[in-house]
């Protein structure tokens, strides 16, 4: 069972897939939460996350984000990413959904503790299992 | 010399002068050639030393005195002296000024050769571009290729024609347009963004986070949103705080922000709304349980009356600087909402307000948990007799600036600090140790205490208060400016006043266990003794993330050192003013904002090395 590869598969809702590193894309509590074995769910034996709400273009922009993420780790005075306008708004609901992108921001954070973690993101999307 | 010299030679017309000192045996050559020798000494070294001009025109004004001098010197020893042969010295030495100054000028055209080659170049070019048509003419343009009069406004195409006015006007446009985007913001103001962002607590080290970037880059275009969609409330939050501080939120872009099935409104900036806004907020979004209006200055009776006829749930009313609201509207306000109130925050109001509207708002709305009254200039003392009526009040913040005495502030305590959670009494300057006791008796749920600007309570209030309290450890504290104010006793009575040594280690001892926040500013009585005591490196305070010790003067770079050891989970400390803070090394994931170091950032943000090594880092500098 090849449970911890090191890299995963992201497959957006109009088949597009992504195959990124494990410890990048987990930055993302939803994707942790999806591939953590204690979890059980199908993501963590078959590497494969499927986003049905997500589709390729916004996906692809998440993965660079992943990468943007993990390169900056320790840095000073990082560059923001470019964003394209026409994107940012299903961006920023894919961010939401992935949850907790990077370190939260203050108000976010509140939130958080407030609120305990969010619910909506730990739902794994199929739990049927792939070959 | 020069008689020698001369006496060789035919001579034209000579200078009076000249004569005058060839007669004294002196060479008007002689000094001029050791002039021009000197000159170009200084000039080679000033050349070699890639200095400016100054110094040689220092040294030119330097030689003409010199040579003046001389001349005078010379005259001097002559034994007739005419008025006539003065003047002539006088003409000649303006001439010799003169002289240099031209010589001067042409130094300097000959530095600027390479612009005069600049200038042959675009010769050049003009010699070979078309001639420019007289106005009048008719041309063809350049661009579109119609055929237009010239005049003395058309405008110069890219390859050297001419353009007609409409193609001119698109082009200055395009210009214009460039200009802008070429004209960038200089290096420095995004530097001191960063800077100023860190002081705010906003920056993190690393990349922002995707709904960071994503909610800015929505505040830039926020113009060109039609509508947010389906977003989680959290976000929409977050969205409308980022549009208040950029300063976006107008009547146009509130409208993003308005949907009926959100049960809160919050204007964090409601500035640039006026009374339609007001009322079509309460229309679109009728079952708000929480309002959230800051810079409400626009807000009339008219909006509040509407707010009262649509909005039936509320139960959180928090608005900033509503100046306009008039006395009967609070009244109202009031007895509609009656039990169902649960939070009041005023602040900023000036015009209205009164002690009986808080008497009115404590006799409808029994249930209210939190009251915050900031600012509101009309109230006194009296609000305070009718808020210790409030049975259910968790959270109370004040700051009154009108003379509260001590045991109106008792009183208050007395009758509901039993269930409070929240106490903050800012700016009480007459509030008393006995205020601290009265905490101290009847307080036993608080977790967030703030006590500050005050120069009558004691350091032994301080301490009774913290010592033996049954209240659980604290999670924030705030006791800012509680010191003694004397100009010509800085360090205060020998029994200090406000929180000093005694009562910080009483605090500590206290909430250390689980204090998150901690504000001590201007505590400026606390010894250096007590921090080392507190943060001495083995005694840890495990929840502790923000700190400010700014303008506790003892504090230095050991006690620093005592923090970062002491506090594992410390995240920013605030030291302006701290100036004995030299040399630190700061531990990774730590931020130390204010301490004056001149050539570096004002913040440092401790980067790979952790808090062992830092420390010992810290230690090698002090052995050298």
């Amino acid at each position: 069972m090849a449970t911890q590869k090191e890299y995963v598969t992201l497959i957006s809702n109009d088949g597009f897939e992504f195959k990124v590193q494990r410890s990048s894309a987990c930055i993302s509590g939803a994707i942790k939460r999806m591939l953590d074995p204690n979890n059980g769910f199908a993501e963590s034996t078959t590497n494969i996350c499927r986003f049905e709400n997500i589709n390729g273009i916004v996906l692809e922009k998440v993965c660079e984000y992943f990468y943007y993420n993990e390169k900056h780790k320790d840095a000073k005075d990082v560059p923001d990413m470019d964003i394209p306008a026409e994107l940012c708004l299903e961006l920023l609901m894919a961010a939401d959904y992935l949850n907790g992108l990077g370190t939260l921001s203050r108000g976010a954070a509140a939130e958080a503790t407030q609120h305990g973690p969010r619910q909506r993101g730990r739902v794994p999307i199929s739990n049927e299992a792939r070959p | 010399m020069s008689g020698r010299r001369g006496g060789n030679r035919i001579r034209g017309p000579q200078s009076a002068l000249t004569d005058f000192l060839a007669a004294n045996n002196i060479s008007a050559q002689q000094i001029r050639d050791d002039y021009e020798r000197r000159r170009r000494e200084s000039e080679q070294d000033a050349q070699a030393a890639g200095e400016g001009s100054s110094t040689a025109v220092q040294d030119d004004a330097e030689e003409v005195a010199a040579a003046v001098a001389a001349a005078e010197e010379a005259a001097e020893a002559a034994a007739e002296n005419t008025r006539k042969r003065k003047r002539n010295e006088k003409e000649a030495i303006e001439k010799i000024k003169k002289g240099k100054a031209k010589k001067q000028k042409k130094g300097k055209k000959a530095d600027s050769d390479d612009e005069d080659g600049d200038y042959d170049d675009g010769l050049g070019k003009e010699m070979y571009s078309k001639s420019r048509p007289a106005p009048g003419q008719f041309e063809h343009c350049e661009i579109c290729n119609k055929r237009f009069t010239v005049t003395p406004y058309s405008k110069d195409g890219p390859d050297g024609g001419l353009v007609c006015t409409p193609c001119g006007k698109e082009l200055a446009k395009d210009a214009k347009a460039e200009k802008k985007a070429v004209a960038k913001k200089p290096a420095g103001r995004k530097r001191r963004k960063i800077e100023s962002d860190r002081l705010d607590g906003v920056l993190h080290n690393g990349s922002k986070t995707l709904q960071q970037l994503c909610i800015e880059k929505v505040a830039k275009h926020h113009d060109d949103i039609e509508e947010f969609g389906d977003m989680p409330q959290s976000i929409l939050d977050r969205l409308g705080e980022i549009f208040a501080k950029k300063r976006v939120l107008n009547p146009r872009t509130l409208k993003l922000f308005l949907r009926p099935d959100l049960d809160g409104v919050a204007v964090h900036d409601a500035a640039y709304l006026e009374v339609e806004d007001y009322e079509q907020m309460f229309a679109v979004s009728p079952h708000v349980r929480k309002v959230v209006l800051r810079n409400a200055c626009q807000l009339k009776d008219a909006g509040v009356e509407y707010m009262l006829e649509k909005c039936d749930n509320l139960e959180y009313i928090q608005l900033y600087a509503a100046n306009l609201v008039t006395e009967e509207a609070w009244y109202k306000l009031f007895q509609r909402y009656n039990e169902k109130l649960k939070a009041v925050k005023l602040q900023w109001l000036d015009a209205a307000f009164e002690d009986e509207a808080v008497e009115e708002m404590v006799r409808s709305c029994p249930n209210l948990e939190r009251v915050k009254f900031k600012l509101c200039r009309r109230l006194g003392q009296d609000t305070l007799a009718h808020l210790s009526q409030l049975k259910h009040l968790k959270h109370l913040s004040l700051q009154i600036k009108n003379p509260v005495e001590s045991d109106a502030l008792i009183s208050v305590i007395q009758s509901v600090g039993h269930n409070l959670q929240t106490l903050s009494l800012e700016t009480f300057l007459d509030a008393d140790d006995a205020v601290l006791q009265s905490i101290h008796d009847n307080c036993t749920n608080l977790s967030k205490l703030r006590f500050t600007e005050n120069d009558t309570a004691t350091d032994a209030g301080f301490t009774a208060l913290f010592t033996d309290w049954k209240n659980p450890p604290l999670t924030f504290v705030d006791a800012n400016s509680t010191r003694d104010v004397d100009n010509n006793n800085p360090h205060g009575p020998d029994d200090p006043i406000g929180l000093a040594s005694n009562g910080f280690k009483a605090l500590m001892a206290h909430s250390g266990s689980t204090l998150q926040h901690l504000d001590i500013a201007s505590c400026r009585h606390i010894s250096g003794s007590a921090f080392i005591d507190v943060f001495n490196g083995s005694t840890i305070y495990p929840a502790l993330e923000t700190l400010n010790l700014s303008f506790c003067n003892v504090v230095d770079q050991h006690i620093v050192a005592g923090i970062f050891k002491s506090c594992p989970a410390l995240k920013k400390i605030t030291a302006f003013g701290c100036f004995y803070v030299l040399d630190v090394v700061v531990p990774r994931g730590v931020a130390l904002i204010g301490v004056p170091k001149a050539q570096d950032a004002i913040e440092q943000i401790g980067v790979g090395v952790d808090v062992e090594g830092a420390l010992g880092l810290m230690r090698e500098i002090a052995a050298f």
